[in-house]
């Protein structure tokens, strides 16, 4: 009996925990570390919840743990994916979207039973053809015809004629290739199918340009980090991971054939020349996969952070809404400057202009954010 | 008198080569075993510090990736409230088959289906709590609860199929004197029948919280992933299992050692709540 | 013993025998037999909300179309799961196949040959394979096992390339990693099964065998094995079933490709891991929600199915099917 009442007392001691819990409605986690967390009358506080990209989440978790030093504010941000961003935001599981693969029409229409989405875009970043063989250097000359013929499992060892050829290396290793591709739905995958496309017809009609694809061949992982993984684990294995993640782990990265015919290796100048070209549309949704000049990287790509354009109608309460307008500020403004430190390229400043204008009109139930 | 045949060379040698062989595939059965409890405490002991324990993860590329306490409490408050659902719930079922339905029809039929439920697969399960209970946003989407509920459908099944057992070892002698003494039926379940079995209902409620706070696929969908610690089970909640799944993948080799550290902090608990078992069961006056 | 509450001591512990006390008793009963009915309805609203979730996606392909069509393609929205079906049909057999046998000689080991004082520490060892969680099988397979198997699983692979479903290249997550890693956590549950019902072999049966004569491996041939046939067959079903539904270490180690798997030692998919890799992103696509959903009815089925059959066996076991071993008849 004594055990018995020991054990219902114990447990009726956690229950009564968790109700307490409960009953306070604690919203702001209590994180750990010490600093940023102390409430002073200046810093505002509370929590936003995002989900989407992974290919961003390195310099958008930098920029978080910032953000909450300097407002007390805790983004949680769920890197799962641009597919699951975008699913996120459209069933308002969250405050705001990111994904590099801007929302298709469909998925506009989708989301428009809450309002109307809006792409913030944020930063660009470059999507490196990383690979991991002991026997060839950095800097694999390779264009988008060969990569495609090797995602497409038509080359299937890395001493192939046709590698030989394009990156004029004839010492390259008689080993087998292993493609390590996304197996979620990702907006990097999407800009990389979208470079293959442009090269390379049979992929084109083939598994297509999309944010994931019937991969032909290769092992698929979750996220930009799982890729690089797989990249990491195998020898001869090679994968599209983005910059951020190619140098966390010093891999070697293709020098790709971009539009003028120029070898390009993925760096933050790179990057930045793609983006300079950049006329994006009114509503944002714009692409600089193979843009042209001669300095630009091929396959960098621009990311975007999505919210509702009226988020209180949405389901924000307008405390929310004003705290994700600060969040969208401070990556249009102190942000830009912190970019480069992780090899993202800011925004040229035609589009930053462009998308300060939308944060700038973005709506609480019909009034501009912020103005309660 | 006959003599018994003697035992031939080839049939001895076939004696010896096989009993061999079973020692052998015994032996090779306890190898992963081994292997497993080996690179968990290498790999897993590297990642222990007092920052892990203490301090939550950050999700932060450069820098601190922080350590697994979200994680850990988040394992401790969603394996209490499934077990607060599961456990009672069960043995209350098991009650009703054992003490009224017996072996009546509509006794089988639940036991039927009891058996049915522990053949589903967690995924399953999480599924279902999905669709019922996250989309239609019953009290908001990913809620810490909602993986609670999972969990307890999961252990629901193994909590009764153990304590049926259990309460059908109770002598019928116990509750037939009870019953002859003017006992109300009440009285003897709760007076004689329950206190009888409590070693045996332990352990297997024991068993069926170890094999809960193990499971990840339950929770993917349902307490989602959040990063930091905080009680409040109408929010996200981490999870061990959960925190491991995230970092397996990694290509940061800190993150997989942090994975590392979970999982042996995991396996500890698990490890723990089986013991603690098993010690109940040997007191058991029943088994 | 709690009896003493019982005894009359006085009058103040007698049980209460007025009317009111007793009313208690149908309300206990009641609330028993409702939580078992409950069990009833959770189970039917169970099947039957999957079902409809998963209906949109049955009506688009046909129940038919949708199992057998050999097309798993998010981007294109066509979903035909028999990509998903074959790796899991494969990677659960290579669990059977690697991991019933060990877990039989494991039984026989413990119950009939090994010494008195290790039955028990050999069990409970057995046993904690059970303790791992499925997880943290998964990080161990793919840190571990997985890249240390890839030298062997080539070398087998080269060697013996003119079987089936073998040859070509081996990549380091695969099915037959996936296979392997199943098979020890189904270990347990086939070895406990297994030894449960050869502990119920009469032993006159065994006696007989050893007083005709027959070694100690006779005997198990003649008196245990045929007697556990029934229970062994149930306990290797279970282990199917648990098998099919296993999701997070497979999907941690079968490289998660939505193709038919040319060899064992390619990447592959299965239908748990699907549901658990896309249903994250599917969440706001009709189509794509209701193929996961009906990815996890076929599963749920198929499950179902395996554990119907194993109940029959493990069923007949228990009613001691097979007392006189056929050897012994004639």
């Amino acid at each position: 009996m004594r055990s018995h009442r020991w054990l219902a007392a114990s447990a009726a001691g956690v229950f009564a925990l968790g109700i307490a819990a409960c009953g306070s409605n604690d919203e702001s986690p209590s994180g750990g570390t010490s600093s940023g967390s102390s409430s002073g009358s200046a810093k505002q506080g509370g929590t936003i919840n995002g989900a989407g990209a992974t290919f961003p989440a390195p310099i958008y978790t930098e920029w978080a743990a910032r953000f909450k030093d300097q407002t007390g504010t805790t983004i949680n941000y769920q890197a799962v994916g641009s597919g699951g961003g975008i699913a996120q935001f459209t069933a308002g599981t969250v405050d705001f979207g990111a994904t590099d693969a801007p929302m298709k029409d469909e998925e506009e229409q989708a989301a428009q039973k809450k309002g109307a989405p809006v792409h913030v875009p944020t930063v660009l970043g470059a999507v490196t053809v990383s690979y991991n063989v002991s026997g060839i250097d950095k800097g694999l000359k390779l264009d988008g015809a060969t990569i495609a013929d090797i995602f497409l499992g038509k080359i299937k060892k890395w001493n192939d004629p046709a590698i030989a050829k394009v990156s004029g290396n004839t010492s390259l290793p008689d080993k087998d290739i292993t493609v390590c591709h996304r197996s979620d739905e990702s907006g990097t995958t999407k800009n990389f199918t979208e470079f293959l496309a442009d090269y390379s017809p049979e992929w084109k009609s083939g598994p297509g340009v999309d944010k994931t694809v019937k991969w032909p061949t290769g092992t698929g992982a979750k996220g930009n980090d799982g890729v690089a993984g797989c990249v990491k684990q195998t020898d001869g294995a090679v994968g599209y991971v983005e910059q951020a993640y190619a140098l966390q782990n010093n891999f070697t990265t293709a020098a790709v054939k971009n539009k003028e015919g120029q070898f390009v290796a993925p760096s933050l100048e790179a990057t930045s020349a793609a983006g300079a070209a950049a006329s994006p549309p009114a509503d944002l949704r714009f692409s600089t996969i193979n843009a042209p000049g001669a300095k630009a990287y091929p396959i960098s790509a621009v990311t975007f952070l999505l919210v509702y354009q009226d988020m209180c109608k949405a389901g924000m309460n307008a405390t929310q809404a004003k705290l994700v307008k600060s969040w969208l500020d401070y990556a249009l403004g102190a942000g830009q400057e912190i970019a480069p430190q992780l090899q993202y390229a800011p925004l040229p400043d035609s589009v930053k202009t462009k998308a300060k204008a939308k944060v700038a009109g973005l709506q609480c139930n019909g009034a501009a954010v912020g103005s309660s | 008198m006959t003599t018994l045949p003697a035992v031939s060379g080839r049939r001895r040698v076939t004696d010896s080569g096989m009993r061999a062989l079973m020692l052998v595939l015994t032996l090779i059965a306890i190898v992963p075993l081994v292997l497993i409890l080996y690179y968990l405490i290498k790999e897993g002991i590297g990642a222990w510090s007092k920052d892990f324990f203490t301090t939550d993860p950050t999700g932060r590329f450069l820098g601190n990736p922080g350590g697994i306490k979200s994680a850990i409490w988040g394992t401790i408050e969603m394996v209490a409230l499934a077990s607060l659902i599961a456990i009672p719930i069960g043995i209350g079922v098991a009650l009703y088959l054992v003490e009224y339905g017996k072996q009546g029809r509509f006794a089988n039929v639940v036991r039927y289906f009891v058996d049915v439920m522990t053949g589903v697969p967690s995924v399953v399960f999480g599924l279902f709590v999905y669709i019922v209970l996250v989309v239609t946003k019953v009290g908001g989407t990913f809620a810490a609860w909602k993986g609670s509920v999972a969990l307890a459908l999961l252990m629901l099944p193994v909590v009764t199929r153990s304590a049926e057992v259990v309460l059908n070892l109770v002598p019928d002698s116990l509750r037939e004197g009870a019953l002859a003494l003017g006992a109300p039926r009440w009285r003897v379940v709760f007076r004689v029948v329950l206190p009888s079995a409590l070693p045996g209902l332990v352990t297997g409620s024991l068993l069926a919280v170890a094999r809960a706070a193990g499971e990840t696929a339950p929770l993917l969908f349902t307490a989602a992933f959040v990063f930091g610690t905080q009680f409040d089970l109408s929010q996200r909640m981490n999870s061990l299992p959960l925190q491991i799944f995230s970092d397996v993948g990694q290509a940061q080799d800190r993150l997989v050692q942090r994975a590392w550290g979970a999982a042996l902090t995991l396996v500890l608990l698990v490890l723990i709540l089986s013991l603690v078992a098993r010690l109940a069961q040997r007191r058991s006056r029943l088994a | 013993m709690e009896a003493g509450s019982l005894t009359a001591r006085g009058g103040r512990t007698l049980p209460e025998r007025s009317p009111r006390a007793r009313a208690i008793d149908p309300l206990l009963r009641w609330t028993l037999t409702g939580l078992a009915a409950l069990i009833l309805l959770l189970i039917g609203f169970f099947f039957i909300r999957l079902f409809i979730e998963a209906k949109p996606a049955f009506d688009k392909f046909g129940y038919v179309g949708f199992v057998f069509d050999n097309n798993w393609d998010v981007s294109r929205e066509i979903f035909g799961a028999w990509p998903l079906v074959v790796g899991t049909l494969i990677t659960s057999a290579i669990a059977l196949i690697l991991g019933v046998p060990v877990a039989i000689a494991t039984a026989i080991y413990t119950t009939e040959l090994s010494p008195r004082h290790l039955r028990q520490p050999l069990t409970i060892i057995v046993e904690l394979l059970a303790a791992v969680p499925s997880v943290v099988y998964g990080l161990w397979g793919i840190i571990v096992l997985a890249p240390k198997l890839k030298g062997p699983e080539q070398w087998f692979s080269d060697t013996f390339s003119f079987l089936p479903l073998v040859g070509g290249p081996v990549s380091i997550p695969n099915c037959f990693v996936a296979g392997l890693i199943m098979a020890i956590m189904i270990l347990p549950i086939v070895s406990a099964i297994s030894r449960e019902v050869m502990v119920t072999v009469p032993s006159e049966n065994k006696e007989a065998a050893l007083a005709l004569g027959a070694t100690r491996w006779e005997m198990i041939r003649i008196a245990v094995l045929p007697y556990s046939r029934s229970g062994i067959s149930g306990a290797a079903m279970l282990g199917l079933g648990r098998a099919i539904g296993e999701t997070i270490a497979v999907t941690i180690v079968i490289g998660n490709a939505p193709n038919v798997p040319d060899s064992i030692f390619s990447q592959g998919y299965t239908l748990a891991a699907v549901i658990a890799n896309e249903f994250g992103e599917a969440a706001s696509d009709p189509t794509h929600r209701a193929a996961l959903i009906a990815a996890g009815l076929v599963l749920f089925v198929l499950t179902l199915l395996v554990n119907a059959i194993a109940r029959h066996f493990v069923n007949r076991a228990q009613r001691g099917e097979r007392t006189v071993p056929k050897g012994m008849a004639g």
